[in-house]
């Protein structure tokens, strides 16, 4: 406590120096935000584009996990825990004869000596050491017993030592992750030059606390890296990318509302421990199994709270009061368990009440949000689901049918609710004289203000879109132009882009299909979040209000985010990289 | 695996609608960022509405208005403030082509790099071509009526003079009018579309240039009456008898029964293609400005109609800055130089001329019509009225309706050091070689640069 009001008594020091000469020499003051506007371009570009790169650069080799031998057909190494043994050409172990149907059995790797199978309804069946398998059933088998289907002998080999000490070669020979320091000292550069920049732009409005802050998110950062470097784990670059969003959430709102500056760290702290939990928690598959169904009981639970309780702000009753000044959204917490119930292992896949258990639970989540009016988040949960959807069953005819039945849906409640339907009067019209001071209001001003912006920004704390309402988050695209110019504007965009890339990428030496839909149902789940904030900002679509993933200012939605990149975490296989993977020797 | 592998194009489908989409949204913020940023909702550059930030100064640096956060200041008496408010525009936007509005992302010193940033908060500083002392010099020659005085130098572009009457003085801004056509925000210079009368014959003539090739043996015998088929209608009164006159006589004498009969031999297909050539029937485009664009009538089975259309009559109209234009051609030999109300680079333009605006007539044509231009100056209008001027001009009288006729003055000087194309438009002023003349002459030579 004494060192922290120690701390304080120093920033206030700082403010109160940096104030006195800027009184003192007001022609160099102006000067050295002139300055910083290109330091924070240049720091910016070079912090993300250096972690989108090596993100977009470095690819895991697969591991081999065994070899399926087929007799007189040679080996197929064993690349996921999870394959499809089939005639088809998008099985994992493809065995091109007419006895084999397309999709005939489930191999699953249970641990390094015990392997699962399963048939999958195959028209010729399997017999395991010459006992046939029952379809619905799935055996456990020991590697080298004798797998009979349509006629081929095969059997599973252990890799041998040598073999296993290839793949570890191999995979030693990937490119590695860059190393984190030099974006470190460039975050933080960049952190201790927006606490400047802040004091200059907001004058005596700037509180010291935060200001502290800032300082404090710097130090959890340095800790966060160096705390999991010394054990062992290489890969950074999505924390990077996270922190450094998170330090424009934190100027964002220490230029518009810095009271609540201290409440944005605390959810940036939640979430990151939240996040480290979620990916040591799963390194386990059968643990995430078995959570499904509390968290199936936990989210129906929030949303119908929320339901009862909520309270209104912007005309959706997604917030829930908490003591005098604290309030949740429950719908952004729900997010998470969403994506957790959406994914599945390759059994599961297979399983139809799995699949029914989901929809069921989607679509009572989606009329939540309904009641609530929150239709952006309803969108972005529909998307999501739209899309994993088809990443669970491949079934594009009823990916479209389900998007044309729910827009017909949506058609009806627009019918209905006049209130949302008058958005889209205003859609792509904002600059006539009709919607410009209306229902374009917040739209002319965003594009207004961020184009006052430039490329390069009028510096943190000198904007003025943070009078318009909702600028910290339904508008904070605008708000990031204007302060920060476009350029950092759109490399925000390109950092979520890359996150999604990246889960898509690394589908290929994924063990589970779980970690990867997982992975791309974050993905789309931020993906669908930023179109919809920022198309709805610069009126490519109506605005619905939704938050920028760790830009918008929000406790929940920050905390959330933050928590969201455990899946980005849990499909990277690169070696050693991610903390949501046991660590290789 | 494999399939999840495969059906994941979906999410990078989703990429692309995103990064098209900020792709869409980065080309608009090139085309119209300074649009927006400019826009009166932007709080950092308006106050109340008003733009805070940017001075406006006539071509010499005579500084008529600054904006301030506290309102727009301006310089200068009331003459100025009237005399040029119509091209310095009006703080309230009454006046839509008005500086202030066209080039107010100019006075922000908006730029794509910098936005609105400015560590001064003054913004700039915008030079315009006009001359303050011809505006006022020009609105003080209108004498109160309603008219319109545009002076351009053809061979840089730059319009030296634009002054419309009625007028307003900005620091005391009258209501809103609802006849538009008598708006003191009306800008009859560049919105305009009047009958042009006699000056029409400018472009009659240069159809009959280049499509008549015998015209040196023609002649018409005018009687002042000048009758051509039954009825009241059928006659181009002409002000006096001319008698027998030639091509070139016809133009000095302003001959209406001559060009009547040239009009119906060059034939109403010719007359619409040289109206055309004339840059008549499109709008001009002065920087961020258009002009409005004038309209003819030239009827292929009605010789009356045809004859009247041909002597700047019937349905005729044109705008005064078009016209101007059309001078300007003529004196820059068939090709004239696109007009600007923005002062940049002179030294540039000085040299190579402004930016073209294409062919409009041939040079030989250009040159013909030059010659018999002066023709009519010597002639008619006379050359002790425009002392130390080599002057080239056509005068007017467009009757419209039963009201006193409108009074037009067109044409252009051709001086090394003042190359000057004008239009001078009074309303219901009576004869143009008597009362626009007069002004045109007034004007340019308070530009300065004319051998006294």
């Amino acid at each position: 406590m004494d060192n922290y009001r120690y701390r304080r008594a120093d920033i206030e020091t700082l403010i109160n120096e940096v104030l006195t000469f800027s009184e003192n020499n007001p022609e160099l003051a102006v000067h050295i935000t002139t300055v910083f506007r290109w330091i924070f371009v240049v720091l910016a570009a070079y912090i993300l584009l250096i972690s989108i790169v090596s993100l977009l650069t470095t690819r895991a080799t697969p591991e081999i996990w065994g070899y399926f031998m087929v007799e007189d057909g040679g080996g197929f190494p064993i690349t996921h825990w999870e394959n499809v043994i089939g005639r088809s050409k998008s099985t994992d172990i493809t065995i091109p004869l007419r006895t084999i149907s397309n999709n005939h059995a489930l191999l699953v790797r249970r641990s390094e000596d015990k392997w699962m199978i399963k048939d999958l309804s195959s028209n010729n069946g399997i017999k395991v050491n010459g006992y046939r398998l029952d379809p619905e059933k799935r055996y456990v088998i020991n590697p080298g017993d004798l797998i009979e289907m349509g006629g081929t002998r095969s059997t599973i080999t252990p890799p041998s030592l040598e073999e296993t000490r290839n793949n570890r070669y191999m995979r030693r020979l990937d490119r590695e992750p860059v190393a984190p320091w030099k974006i470190l000292l460039a975050i933080t550069a960049f952190q201790l030059m927006t606490i400047v920049q802040l004091i200059l732009g907001m004058g005596t409005e700037i509180t010291a606390t935060a200001l502290i802050s800032i300082a404090v998110l710097s130090a959890v950062m340095w800790a966060y890296v160096m705390i999991f470097n010394a054990m062992g784990r290489r890969g950074f670059e999505m924390e990077m990318i996270a922190f450094f969003l998170s330090t424009i959430n934190l100027a964002v709102t220490a230029s518009s509302d810095p009271s609540s500056v201290i409440k944005e760290l605390i959810a940036i702290l939640l979430g990151l421990s939240l996040m480290i939990f979620m990916c040591i928690y799963m390194r386990d598959i059968s643990r995430l199994r078995k959570i499904k169904p509390v968290l199936i009981g936990l989210s129906v639970i929030a949303l119908l709270i929320n339901l009862i309780f909520g309270t209104a702000k912007y005309g959706a009753t997604n917030w829930i009061r908490i003591g005098e000044s604290g309030s949740i959204q429950p719908s952004e917490i729900v997010k998470l368990a969403f994506i957790l119930i959406g994914a599945g292992t390759l059994e599961e896949l297979y399983e139809k009440r799995n699949t029914i258990v989901y929809a069921a639970f989607s679509l009572f989540c989606l009329a939540c949000l309904a009641l609530m009016s929150d239709f952006g988040t309803a969108l972005i949960f529909f998307a999501t689901y739209l899309v994993v959807s088809f990443l669970r069953s491949g079934d594009f005819s009823r990916f479209v049918l389900t998007g044309v039945a729910a827009g017909a849906m949506g058609l009806i409640v627009l019918k209905f609710k006049p209130y949302i339907a008058s958005r889209f009067d205003a859609w792509g019209h904002v600059w006539e004289a009709e919607f410009m001071d209306d229902l374009g209001y917040q739209q002319t001003r965003t594009m207004s203000f961020g184009a006052g912006g430039g490329l390069l920004g009028l510096g943190a704390g000198n904007g003025s879109l943070k009078y318009v309402g909702a600028a910290n988050t339904d508008l904070v695209f605008g708000f990031v132009m204007e302060e920060w110019g476009f350029i950092i504007a759109i490399l925000a965009v390109l950092c979520i882009a890359t996150l999604s890339v990246f889960a898509v990428m690394h589908i290929v030496a994924g063990r589970s299909t779980i970690y990867t839909i997982l992975a791309c149902s974050a993905a789309t789940m931020f993906l669908v979040q930023t179109m919809l904030n920022v198309f709805g900002a610069i009126d490519l679509f109506p605005l619905t209000g939704v938050t920028f993933p760790f830009v918008s200012t929000g406790g929940t939605s920050l905390m959330t985010s933050w928590a969201m990149l455990a899946y980005f975490k849990a499909a990277d296989m690169r070696r050693n990289a991610s903390l949501a993977v046991r660590k290789e020797e | 695996m494999r399939k999840q592998e495969r059906r994941a194009w979906i999410c990078l489908m989703l990429v692309m609608v995103l990064l098209a989409g900020v792709g869409l949204f980065g080309y608009r913020f090139v085309k119209s960022g300074g649009e927006w940023a400019t826009f009166y909702g932007n709080t950092q550059i308006y106050t109340d509405g008003v733009i805070n930030r940017g001075t406006i100064t006539d071509r010499y640096g005579e500084e008529i208005l600054r904006c301030t956060p506290d309102g727009v200041e301006y310089y200068g008496g009331y003459e100025t403030r009237v005399a040029t408010v119509h091209a310095v525009g009006d703080p309230q936007g009454n006046i839509p082509d008005g500086a202030i509005s066209i080039f107010k992302s100019q006075l922000i010193g908006y730029d794509i790099l910098n936005g609105t940033y400015d560590t001064t908060a003054n913004g700039k500083k915008i030079a315009l071509t006009i001359d303050a002392n011809a505006n006022r010099t020009a609105y003080e020659a209108l004498a109160g009526r309603t008219g319109a005085v545009g002076v351009y130098n053809w061979k840089t572009g730059e319009i030296v003079c634009m002054v419309s009457t009625p007028t307003f003085d900005p620091l005391y801004e009258p209501e809103v009018s609802e006849d538009e056509e008598n708006s003191y925000f009306f800008n009859n210079f560049l919105d305009g579309l009047l009958t042009p009368g006699s000056t029409f014959k400018l472009v009659t003539a240069a159809a009959v240039i280049e499509n008549m090739s015998d015209r040196d043996s023609f002649t018409y015998e005018c009687d002042g009456v000048n009758q051509i088929g039954e009825g009241e209608n059928a006659k181009l009164t002409d002000v006096t008898e001319h008698g027998e006159v030639n091509f070139r006589d016809a133009l000095a004498q302003s001959c209406n029964g001559a060009f009547g009969a040239l009009t119906r031999e060059v034939g109403a297909k010719t007359m619409a293609k040289y109206a055309e050539k004339a840059g008549l029937t499109e709008p001009v485009r002065v920087d961020g400005i258009e002009t409005a664009a004038g309209s003819f009538d030239f009827p292929k089975d009605d010789d009356i109609k045809l004859s009247w259309a041909g002597i700047g009559q019937a349905d005729d109209l044109v705008n005064p800055c078009a016209m101007m234009v059309y001078m300007g051609a003529i004196a820059n030999g068939g090709e004239p130089v696109q007009p600007t109300l923005i002062k940049s680079a002179t030294f540039i333009k000085e040299l190579t001329g402004g930016r073209s605006l294409g062919r409009y007539i041939d040079s030989d044509t250009a040159a013909e019509l030059k010659d018999m231009m002066k023709n009519n100056v010597v002639e008619n209008y006379g050359e002790w009225n425009f002392e130390g001027m080599d002057m080239y001009a056509k005068s007017g009288t467009a009757e419209v309706g039963s009201r006193n006729p409108d009074a037009w003055f067109v044409g252009f000087t051709d001086d090394e050091d003042a190359p000057y194309a004008f239009v001078v438009w009074v309303k219901e002023g009576g004869f143009g070689s008597e009362v626009a003349a007069p002004i045109a002459a007034r004007v340019i030579r308070s530009l300065g640069s004319v051998s006294e």
